[in-house]
């Protein structure tokens, strides 16, 4: 397996991976998907909303809200050595929420929510969360835990993980007349015509539509598109909570962990049988 | 009623694109151009602040006028 990097920042990771199947590719998207855990408010006290959404709206409103996640200071709470639903410092993080409206309506921002570990705030600090018109007040408690995308979506560090399989684009120079018409159709403007002959300006981008071969005057189409069945482009994009590089890194170890565990059950099982 | 947090779809955040978003709309921008330059590039996203009304400020005006209302009053007595 080489994996090299095409794109990379702080929310956004693209990734060329060669060497692997579809199998594989599918199981580190959906390690990632339902396994890397992240946090979000999952509990909250309401001591005092006089505001127009109900409690629960509020309450559902926090737990959308990403938090940037410390996964090595923090346990799961399944996993935790307290065994206490409530929690503990380890598994989970107050935050708490007092808002008044003193002079005329104005809206309540996460940037509001005062948290018990300053790593652990939200990621973007303009997120409303409800408005106040004058004499109402928020007040309320709220409990962050690790969680996991497979128990609800609040908990997936990434707001969009999908592979591709990488594009291979043949032109036959002998029979190509350069008519121009694959350049007009493709809708991502992979093509480009150079003077006497069609070229490949930016293969990442093709979605393996065809339309080109479809479009193309000669029988059989002068132009190609195919794919390689090995070699995959992996996007990511992160909600915030953790940077994308973690993501992965973590995928991977559970991923790991997961597959030495089932290994260990086959083995069990053939030494059963024999 | 209020902009949601993460669009529907996909989990991305657009909360807090929101209020930029309606400025400048407001200011007359076109909504495609002010979209992109917020980095929101999926259709899913994109129909969240596109289709957006917000109704909690049509509410509010109610809560806000029973509050004029009662200082009127006790102004009065």
């Amino acid at each position: 397996m080489e994996i090299e990097v095409l794109e990379k920042n702080d929310v956004n990771m693209r990734l060329l991976i060669r060497g692997v199947d579809t199998p594989f590719v599918n199981a580190l998207r959906r390690t990632v998907l339902a396994e890397v855990p992240c946090m979000a408010i999952d509990e909250v006290v309401i001591i005092e909303n006089s505001s127009v959404l109900q409690d629960e709206i509020i309450a559902h409103r926090l737990g959308l809200i990403p938090l940037k996640t410390d996964l090595n200071g923090y346990n799961l709470p399944e996993e935790c050595p307290c065994k206490s639903e409530f929690g503990c410092n380890l598994c989970r993080v107050s935050l708490t929420l007092d808002a008044e409206a003193k002079e005329g309506t104005r809206t309540v921002y996460s940037g509001e929510l005062i948290s018990e570990n300053p790593d652990i705030v939200p990621v973007s600090d303009k997120i409303p969360i409800v408005k106040l018109v004058k004499e109402q007040k928020l007040k309320l408690e709220a409990y962050a835990r690790l969680g996991k995308g497979k128990k609800h979506a609040k908990w997936q560090p990434v707001s969009m993980c999908t592979y591709k399989y990488y594009p291979q684009i043949k032109i036959d120079s002998k029979r190509c007349d350069a008519c121009g018409k694959c350049v007009e159709i493709c809708p991502r403007k992979v093509l480009t015509k150079n003077v006497n002959k069609i070229e490949v300006r930016d293969l990442i981008v093709c979605t393996l539509c065809q339309d080109c071969m479809d479009v193309c005057p000669q029988n059989p189409p002068a132009i190609d598109v195919s794919w390689d069945e090995n070699t995959f482009i992996f996007n990511l994009e992160s909600t915030g909570a953790l940077p994308p590089k973690r993501i992965i890194t973590e995928a991977i170890k559970i991923l790991d962990k997961r597959l030495k565990e089932f290994i260990k059950h086959v083995k069990v099982k053939t030494r059963e049988k024999s | 009623m209020i902009i949601p947090v993460r669009c529907f779809t996909c989990g991305k955040l657009i909360g807090d694109k929101w209020e930029e978003f309606a400025r400048r709309v407001k200011a007359g921008e076109e909504p495609g151009e002010v979209l992109d330059s917020l980095e929101i590039k999926r259709y899913c996203c994109r129909r969240m602040l596109l289709s957006h009304v917000e109704i909690i400020d049509e509410i509010l005006r109610f809560y806000e006028e029973a509050e004029k209302r009662k200082e009127a009053r006790n102004q009065y007595y």
